[in-house]
């Protein structure tokens, strides 16, 4: 049975401000869980803490609103303990790279079988506007009065060097292209992160938007998905931002090595007893 | 001499003085006796020393022995980093190595020279000092020999048939070398107990409670758990997640429980403190988690390797916010399986973060219990199947309890979330709905209350001395007071399973049967105390005995810290 984007919807109003990209990306969370054929009671999503990560409660699923930086833990959990769901997981990129990058690492290094979706403003929205691990160098922002001293991450950069098997950047002003992206996102199997360039027009200025739009290319004809060295050349660009699926490989996922290791653990023989348990303690 | 006897071992890392303790309280354990067995190890990761005690009673016994009746060393600048934590009994035979002479300060006791390096040698096996110790205390203690044989041979099952014979010949030797005889045969010789440690007995209490779900990161002392559930669950179908920290390893319990999971970490202090802000989620959004904390000494990185009863203010209190949870404390082997049943029972059926108090004492010993008495009953969580339109995953109930759909049911979907929320799970940040959702968490404390009482009483029914203890600290309270209540003092112990919601009544009960109450903990801040303070009234004369963890409590103190024996005699 195949579900409509609107089975998708909550009717609880978002907080965000008016204009604010993560609204196109909302919409496009409706459209790709539907296109993916995913069905509301048999999806889980799950959010840190940020503007973005109060998604899951627009998103009529099995949804939880968490704690800052911890999405992927508990979405790793819950993919682990329920394998038959589709698991998302999304939020910022403070989040994700500030206080969640340890468990960006991780996730992207086990390969478990969920979607990460980040949504990125290269600002802290929701504590009004200090930098975040995406704001450029030299930026001012509230916390950086004379400049942000900091480089910039490139996430998709690091999600590639950690081992995502699937990588994508998308822009929220391009729903079309967003849902596709997440669609295959969601389908993939292993970790798969797409990095949402989604401005906020409140603490980076009504600008961000349109330059954005002026700065996005799709990934070029003839790419090839599966080399890392192809892939990273479109992180890090400077002058472009590249959109489109960077890296897409097959590997075995946490789940496949957990159920080759079920089977190990279990042989052939029939289901351990109470007694096998006890064995190793009595003589 | 008793029946009930205690030896020690010490030298260094690869002398094997662990590995003989093993095999002799594994033989003793089959053959129906009672064994407590400790270990002590110093900071080094391989070599450094290390010392085991056994205690060996025909009789049940709840305590590691006070005292130690034989000494093997292999080293003395090795046991001189124990020395403080292994008091020897009068008369102790202290057996060592002829050219490393003892310290002046052990010339009260018998010394004896063997030359085990040499015994080994001879036997074949040069490696097997500890094994020619193992022989020498066997004919000491009339320890069984054939079952220590079948012990060796099952702990050298990989190793060479060749190499097994001389470890054989190795114990013969050390059988036959002139040593003095301690004690008799032994006389209960019953069915084959259990050996196994408070970690042990906490992991096969998760299979039992049916936990399918298992995140940890290695900590000590509680990192066994993690290694058995990693080797159990792929058994029966269930997982185990060795996290990048102590953050992922509660978040991946609430998602696995979210997920509709029976889910479980553990882990020690320093995990603990990790672990607070996410136990606030899992409280105020209800998603049931099970945390064993295996105490340490602390703060910081304190001391790993031994106990302390430290951590309760933070179980108790960690975390910000109003969060109810409960903290459950466990004072044996086997009260570790119940009481870590329990947490799952209390976690499943009221939907919040349980905490299980064990300390390295527990964690780390072997005792011997029943397979019988490894029975619990299993309580499952309240999943609604068909969640009709008017579903709401906090619908007000009388005990504060609502029931709790999990992702895979139709119709029961619902975004929670750890901000105040209210019945649909829907953000608020008003005041009428932060108040009402306040109460209706806590309302399930009072729930908990009722139906889980649990705590232990022992001891004089009507009693002249009350003592208050919890956790490990129970084992030689009960000793100390059979011994005190055999000379006619009447004393008798309170000790809370459940700390928090502590039984409030029942403890007023006890502390009004008795005239004096003592109060023994190993924490030098008094936690035990200042937290029974603070909810009850506590007698003006009330006596505390509270010290640093790092070495453990001992009959002897607890009789001197009741201080009632001098009246009886008097």
């Amino acid at each position: 049975m195949t579900h409509t984007a609107t089975e998708f919807r909550t009717d609880l109003k978002p907080v965000w401000c008016p204009g604010c990209g993560d609204f196109a990306v909302l919409n496009s969370v409706h459209r790709a869980l539907a296109a993916a054929g995913c069905a509301p009671h048999e999806t889980i999503l799950v959010s840190g803490i940020g503007c973005s990560s109060r998604l899951p409660g627009y998103v009529e699923t099995y949804g939880l609103n968490s704690l800052h930086g911890r999405a992927l833990p508990i979405a790793t959990g819950a993919k682990l303990a329920a394998p038959r769901m589709t698991v998302v997981a999304v939020g910022g990129d403070g989040d994700g790279l500030a206080i969640g990058g340890n468990h960006f690492l991780h996730a992207s290094r086990r390969n478990v079988d969920i979607a990460y979706f980040m949504m990125d403003n290269e600002i802290y929205g929701l504590t009004k506007g200090q930098a975040g691990p995406t704001t450029p160098t030299g930026d001012r922002t509230k916390s950086t009065t004379y400049g942000n001293p900091d480089p910039s991450i490139d996430p998709c950069a690091l999600a590639i060097a950690c081992g995502a098997s699937w990588v994508g950047r998308g822009f929220s002003g391009d729903v079309k292209g967003t849902t596709e992206l997440m669609t295959r996102a969601i389908q993939h199997h292993g970790f798969a992160f797409l990095n949402i360039l989604s401005p906020c027009v409140t603490w980076r200025g009504e600008e961000q938007h349109k330059e954005i739009r002026a700065k996005t290319r799709p990934v070029p004809a003839g790419h090839d998905a599966t080399s890392r060295e192809a892939a990273m050349r479109f992180t890090d660009e400077g002058e472009h931002v590249t959109t489109g699926v960077l890296y897409e490989v097959q590997r075995p996922t946490l789940l496949d090595e957990l159920s080759d290791i079920e089977r190990r653990a279990r042989g052939n023989g029939p289901p351990p007893s109470r007694a096998d348990f006890l064995g190793a303690f009595v003589l | 001499m008793s029946e009930d006897v205690t030896f020690s071992i010490a030298g260094s890392g690869g002398d094997g003085a662990v590995v003989a303790g093993d095999l002799a309280a594994m033989a003793c354990a089959a053959v129906g006796l009672h064994v407590i067995k400790t270990e002590a190890y110093g900071p080094q990761i391989r070599g450094g020393e290390s010392s085991s005690t056994v205690r060996i009673s025909p009789v049940p016994i709840a305590a590691q022995g006070d005292a130690s009746d034989a000494l093997i060393v292999f080293r003395f600048a090795d046991f001189a980093r124990f020395r403080s934590e292994m008091p020897l009994a009068e008369g102790c035979i202290v057996l060592h190595e002829p050219d490393d002479a003892p310290p002046p300060e052990l010339a009260a006791y018998r010394c004896v020279p063997v030359p085990f390096g040499q015994l080994a040698k001879d036997a074949g096996a040069p490696g097997a000092k500890n094994i020619v110790a193992l022989g020498l205390l066997a004919a000491m203690f009339a320890l069984p020999v054939d079952s220590i044989r079948t012990a060796m041979r099952k702990r050298f099952r990989k190793r060479d048939a060749s190499i097994i014979d001389a470890n054989f010949r190795a114990l013969d030797i050390g059988f036959s070398f002139p040593s003095p005889r301690l004690r008799g045969e032994a006389k209960s010789e019953g069915q084959p107990r259990l050996l196994m440690s408070g970690n042990e007995a906490t992991a096969f209490a998760a299979l039992h409670a049916g936990c399918s779900f298992f995140a940890g990161y290695p900590i000590t002392p509680s990192t066994e758990i993690l290694q058995l559930l990693g080797e159990w669950l792929p058994k029966i179908g269930g997982t185990c997640l060795q996290t990048e920290d102590e953050l992922a390893a509660i978040g991946a319990v609430v998602g696995g429980s979210f997920a509709g999971s029976k889910a479980m970490t553990a882990t020690s202090g320093p995990g603990l403190s990790l672990m607070s802000e996410m136990l606030g989620l899992s409280s105020i959004a209800e998603i049931p988690s099970v945390v064993v904390n295996v105490q340490r000494g602390g703060p910081s990185t304190g001391i790993p390797t031994k106990s302390e009863q430290s951590d309760l203010f933070h179980a108790i209190y960690g975390g910000h916010g109003d969060m109810p949870r409960v903290v459950l404390g466990c004072s044996d082997v086997e009260d570790a399986f119940h009481t870590t049943v329990d947490a799952f029972n209390i976690a499943e059926e009221f939907q919040l973060p349980v905490i299980v108090l064990s300390d390295q004492l527990i964690a780390q010993r072997r005792e011997t219990i029943d397979a019988a008495s490894l029975i619990h009953d299993v309580v499952q969580r309240r999943v609604p199947q068909a969640p009709d339109e008017s579903y709401r995953r906090y619908a007000m109930t009388e005990d504060g309890v609502s029931p709790m759909t999990v992702p895979g049911i139709a119709g029961g979907m619902y975004q929670t979330n750890g901000l105040e929320h209210d019945e649909q799970g829907r953000p608020s940040s008003m005041f009428i709905t932060h108040e009402r959702m306040n109460a209706k968490r806590h309302r399930k404390l009072d729930a908990i209350a009722e139906k889980y009482p649990l705590f232990r009483r022992f001891g004089a029914a009507v009693a002249e001395v009350g003592i208050l203890c919890w956790g490990s600290a129970a084992g030689p309270v009960a000793e100390a007071i059979e011994a005190m209540n055999a000379k006619g003092a009447r004393v008798a112990a309170f000790v809370p399973r459940i700390l928090a919601p502590l039984p409030l009544q029942e403890l007023q009960t006890f502390i009004d049967s008795c005239e004096r109450i003592v109060i023994i903990e190993l924490s030098f801040e008094q936690q035990f105390h200042r937290y029974l303070r603070s909810l009850i009234t506590l007698p003006g004369d009330t006596r505390v005995h509270a010290r640093s963890g790092g070495k453990a409590l001992s009959v002897t103190e607890v009789i001197e810290a009741a201080a009632v024996l001098e009246e009886v005699t008097a």
